[in-house]
């Protein structure tokens, strides 16, 4: 592999956002020993590090060209994976939902978080070669099949909060392959008033169950849910982000909210308060800015990819990922609802990790192609 | 831009993305400003107060000790499991109850019961589900902190008493704080589950028996596991109580009692000089260990509830809440109230007995003829006829001002709670005269003067009033504290935790109302009553010679009618007596149930405390003087066990000389169904 890294493909490699990518993971990695310190999640996350790190440097030297021709196939095997993990005696249940497949020597993987890439790679394989001209209907009824057969088979885990980050994949390669403004604000305006309806709907016939339902309502009414009921997570959540301050308690275990078991999951969806607790203010912003930069070396990437198929694929990815963060912090920070979303390269597990650095290893993988063609 | 910019504006598109991107992480970041840095120290204290407990660790409570510090009531350390606050909050303990149930050992339906309080207290901080934890419950839960975090070991004293049924209405017992004591100012600062005295002295110096209790300050994880302690401060102990007990008259008391023949009653011995209570006892009686420890077994609280339900009412204290008539004890204070108010004078006493008095159509007799006595011999043979007429000088007013002279009408002020107020013609007045078209019928003065129908009274304020004859008048509060020893205090002054120390301090006692009268007055009335015993008068068996002479009064009170008072419904016998005779140091009082004559029962009981007390008090010191030279004790043949076999056997041969009285008694009173005479004079003549 070494070997077919010519001097050029070298210095095109995108070192910094894999910096950037690691140095947050391993941030998230002190993280994860502060929420359990006698725990194994931080080592094991040691290791997820390596092994994403070789998944995208092959990702990154492949041409991803190649890649998003095969996406029919990816895409297949991402199906499959799905339908698997719906089998009882194949998928394991966690928490009441069919979500992981047991894989033996590796442990438990999650496929939903996987076949996000090949549902990036299908939409900008079929978006990335239409004709020009404004966004027909039909080409959106096809992006919105593509996306659906996932969807639904995610749904059936059921994992709400993992199928939620699928819709900005397809919106963001939507919005960038010439849909019309009209229909844009359209789809906002639909969104306001569908959203509050469905969730009437939902609430009324039984389709939100209850424990959804007193989530989101915890949300809504923050001083009237019951802090040790459906309101416990996110006011535990607050309370820890809160009594952070500006500098943390810096990894002071006894005082711990995650050491003393008040604060839950802390190690994967509350990651983000257990580094609130420990760093404070200035932890958090640095890591937000850390984001921010990365989102930014992104869309750098994506302005200079060599074509439009390399620009979706980078845009869908930095457009989850931004979703993914924004769902889950604001969660942790008490004004969206409790669904289960990890935080992009912070929470322990390695279907997260690997799959995040399999879609920074394409965005590479299209920048270091850029004059190649 | 390498791509061909056929979608619309596409560089546009990209950087709205990246500024929508970039407004997401703005909104959290403002988010995160106003949580961390506005509301910062909120969140912080808020965190501190659920990681921060405060577990109590409860005071013993001070010990009770006898005049000769012999031990009354201890406590012994115990461990409770406990349910913890904490796992209250996140899981069902009504789900585990059946696991608890196995492990523990105890009743299912107990759990549950108590585990229903729960609903009633949301802000317990634990609840005992087991007393008296074994070591297999303690390791039962020590091992299943993982599966059951909930369970806690507590140590707690708990309250002991080694005498069980001894002193039991006395001492009283502990529990815990029901919710309408809660309520109340004096408990103010106790919160639910604590142990407060019910009853007794227990309660009576609650305050200070029961100590400051100390805490852990801990931090614990979400569940309530304790993860470690940041602060210890001990707990205070209660102050030990030394009361005027004598352990040794005690058993003597309860021994009278036990040997009666109902074996129902109440004996109380005081001493005159101080108003010391030395012995109480009341029967039947009750083991309040039952209560302390029972309440958490089936057989536990069934014992209980057949304390509750049982007629002869083991729980209430025949001492200072049974009203009983006293016949003819009350004859004592009425002889002084006459000579105060000037009815009879120590020069002319002298009024007829007549065999009776016809009031109206009835004639109410007396036991025998006895011419016309003066007071002295009337209190010795204890003659009616005598009283109906001395009662009928004193009038309604003159028996009213006898109440309130040695005020019957009041409490007596002895340190114990629930004390009942004696019921005398002052009290029941009003009642009968609107029964009686507004004036007091001569009858009820001939009733009341012997002490029946409209006198009720309680043997405490009897034994008082009697006493008083003894002492110059005095009527001493009767009283069990003679001693609050000093505890240390916790901390040192200055800290936040400091718990200054208990000083010691003594019985204060009030002040002492007097009964003024002139020396031969006094003189006149104890002559009578030293007649009782010494000179051929109702209670002549008890003597114990010279060396201990007893002045006293007997007394027989119709507890039904007569001619059906057989069987369980017998008089009540009465006998008040102190001694020596003109320099008192003992004072007695004895009520026997349903027994009969107030001579034959009750006196030989009081006679057995006196034994009992100069067994300890005079044998002794004699034998001293055996060894200063005095060879020829008199008290050598003395009786040896006190208060033991001899008086039983007495009793127990009695019947027969009841028998002849009744007939005549009966033929009597015949059309006067409501009362019958006093005492029977005559009985200590035919033997």
């Amino acid at each position: 592999m070494v070997a077919i890294l010519e001097k050029r493909q070298f210095k095109d490699f995108d070192w910094l956002t894999a910096l950037i990518a690691v140095a947050i993971v391993s941030f998230g990695v002190w993280q994860i020993y502060n929420a359990q310190p006698t725990d194994t999640y931080w080592s094991k996350q040691i290791l997820g590090l390596f092994i994403a790190l070789v998944a995208m440097v092959v990702v990154a030297l492949s041409d991803y060209r190649r890649i998003v021709d095969a996406a029919p196939f990816f895409y297949a095997l991402g199906i499959i994976l799905l339908i698997l993990v719906l089998i009882p005696g194949l998928g394991v249940k966690i928490n009441g939902q069919r979500a992981w497949l047991a894989v033996p020597m590796i442990g438990r993987f999650q496929p939903s978080e996987f076949v996000k890439i090949p549902v990036v790679l299908m939409l900008a394989k079929y978006f990335g070669n239409r004709k020009p001209g404004p966004l027909r209907f039909r080409e959106m009824i096809v992006g919105g099949l593509i996306l659906a057969l996932p969807l639904g088979l995610i749904l059936l885990e059921p994992d709400a909060g993992q199928a939620i980050t699928y819709f900005p994949l397809l919106a963001v390669v939507l919005f960038l392959s010439a849909v019309r403004i009209r229909y844009v604000i359209l789809a906002l305006v639909a969104a306001m008033i569908f959203i509050p309806t469905a969730y009437v709907i939902g609430v009324n016939t039984g389709a939100i169950k209850n424990y959804q339902r007193e989530r989101i309502e915890a949300i809504l009414d923050p001083e009237n849910a019951d802090p040790r009921g459906f309101g416990y997570h996110t006011h535990q959540s607050m309370i820890t982000v809160g009594k952070g301050g500006l500098t943390g308690i810096k990894g002071n275990q006894d005082i711990s909210q995650s050491v003393l078991k008040f604060l839950p999951e802390p190690h994967t969806d509350f990651i983000f308060a257990v580094t609130a607790e420990n760093t404070g203010f200035l932890g958090c912003i640095s890591l937000l800015l850390a984001y921010a930069l990365l989102i930014s070396r992104l869309v750098a990437g994506a302005r200079e990819a060599p074509d439009r198929v390399g620009m979706l694929v980078i845009m869908s990815i930095a457009g989850g990922i931004t979703f993914q963060i924004f769902i889950n912090v604001g969660m942790v920070l008490g004004f969206l609802p409790v669904i289960g979303v990890p935080l992009p390269l912070m929470s322990a597990g390695l279907s997260a990790v690997l799959s995040t650095f399999i879609a920074i290893g394409f965005v590479i993988s299209v920048k270091m192609r850029r004059f190649v063609n | 831009m390498k791509v061909q910019d056929y979608a619309q504006n596409l560089p546009i598109r990209l950087g709205t993305i990246q500024v929508l991107a970039f407004v997401f992480l703005a909104v959290l970041g403002i988010r995160l400003y106003h949580l961390q840095i506005n509301r910062g120290e909120d969140y912080r204290v808020r965190a501190e107060n659920q990681r921060i407990r405060m577990i109590p660790i409860p005071a013993p409570r001070g010990a009770i000790f006898d005049r000769n510090g012999k031990l009354l009531v201890d406590s012994r350390s115990t461990y409770n499991v406990t349910l913890t606050h904490e796992a209250g909050e996140r899981i069902n303990p009504m789900d585990r109850v059946d696991e608890y149930a196995k492990g523990l050992s105890v009743e299912r339906e107990f759990l549950v019961e108590r585990i229903n309080l729960l609903k009633t207290r949301p802000d317990y901080e634990t609840l005992v589900l087991k007393e008296n934890a074994t070591l297999q419950d303690i390791t039962w839960v020590e091992t299943r902190t993982l599966e059951f975090p909930e369970l806690r070991i507590e140590l707690q004293p708990q309250r002991f008493y080694p005498h069980g049924l001894m002193l039991a209405h006395v001492l009283g017992y502990v529990g815990e704080i029901s919710p309408a004591q809660l309520e109340k100012q004096e408990y103010g600062h106790l919160k639910p589950g604590d142990i407060i005295g019910k009853g007794g002295l227990e309660q009576f110096y609650d305050k200070f028996l029961r100590g400051t209790p100390g805490y852990r300050k801990v931090i614990v994880d979400s569940r309530g596991r304790v993860q470690s302690e940041i602060d210890y401060v001990p707990p205070q102990s209660g102050q030990d109580l030394y009361t005027t007990i004598d352990l040794d008259l005690q058993i003597a008391a309860e021994e009278q009692l036990a040997i009666s023949a109902s074996k129902r009653g109440a004996i109380i011995a005081m001493d005159p000089r101080d108003g010391g209570v030395l012995a109480m006892a009341s029967a039947p009686s009750f083991d309040p260990n039952i209560f302390v420890q029972g309440s958490a077994t089936k057989e536990g609280r069934k014992q209980i509830a057949a304390y509750w339900q049982d007629e002869t009412r083991p729980l209430y204290n025949r001492a200072i809440q049974g009203r009983y008539h006293p016949g003819s004890t009350w004859k004592i204070p009425e002889s002084v109230a006459a000579l105060r108010q000037g009815v009879v004078t120590v020069q002319d006493s002298n009024l007829a007995c007549g065999g009776g008095i016809t009031i109206g159509n009835k004639f109410t007799r007396c036991m025998g003829n006895h011419g016309a006595p003066p007071l002295k011999y009337a209190i010795t043979k204890s003659c009616d006829g005598y009283y109906y007429r001395l009662a009928l000088k004193m009038g309604i007013d003159g028996l009213v001002q006898m109440v309130e002279t040695f005020e019957y009408d009041k409490r007596t002020g002895i340190d114990l709670p629930n004390e009942k107020i004696s019921r005398t013609p002052k009290y029941y007045r009003e009642i009968v005269e609107k029964r009686s078209r507004g004036r007091w019928p001569d009858i009820e003065t001939v009733f009341a003067s012997i002490g029946q129908v409209t006198v009720d009274v309680t043997p405490i304020a009897m034994l008082r009033a009697v006493t008083s004859v003894g002492i110059g008048g005095k009527l001493m509060v009767p009283h069990f504290m003679k001693e609050f020893k000093s505890i240390g205090a916790i901390g040192k002054p200055g800290e936040p935790n400091y718990v200054p120390a208990k000083e010691a301090f003594e019985y204060e006692a009030p002040e002492i109302p007097v009964v003024s009268m002139t020396e031969e007055q006094n003189k006149l009335v104890l002559d009578g009553m030293y007649g009782v015993v010494h000179a051929g008068g109702t209670a002549t068996r008890i003597s114990m010679g010279g060396e201990f002479e007893i002045a006293g009064k007997t007394g027989t009170a119709q507890v039904t009618v007569l001619g059906k008072d057989v069987g369980e419904l017998k008089d009540h016998a009465w006998f008040i007596g102190f001694a020596p005779a003109y320099a008192p140091e003992i004072a007695v009082v004895a009520i026997i149930e349903n027994v009969g004559f107030g001579g034959t029962h009750a006196a030989p009981a009081v006679k057995g405390i006196f034994e009992a007390y100069v067994k300890k008090n005079r044998v002794a010191a004699s034998e001293t003087a055996v060894g200063v030279g005095d060879g020829d004790s008199p008290d050598t043949p003395e009786p040896s066990a006190p208060g033991a076999t001899p008086n039983p056997g007495t009793n127990v041969q009695q019947p027969p000389e009841i028998d002849p009285d009744r007939p005549s008694a009966n033929i009597a009173t015949g059309n006067t169904n409501r009362r019958r005479d006093g005492d029977r004079p005559g009985e200590n003549r035919r033997r």
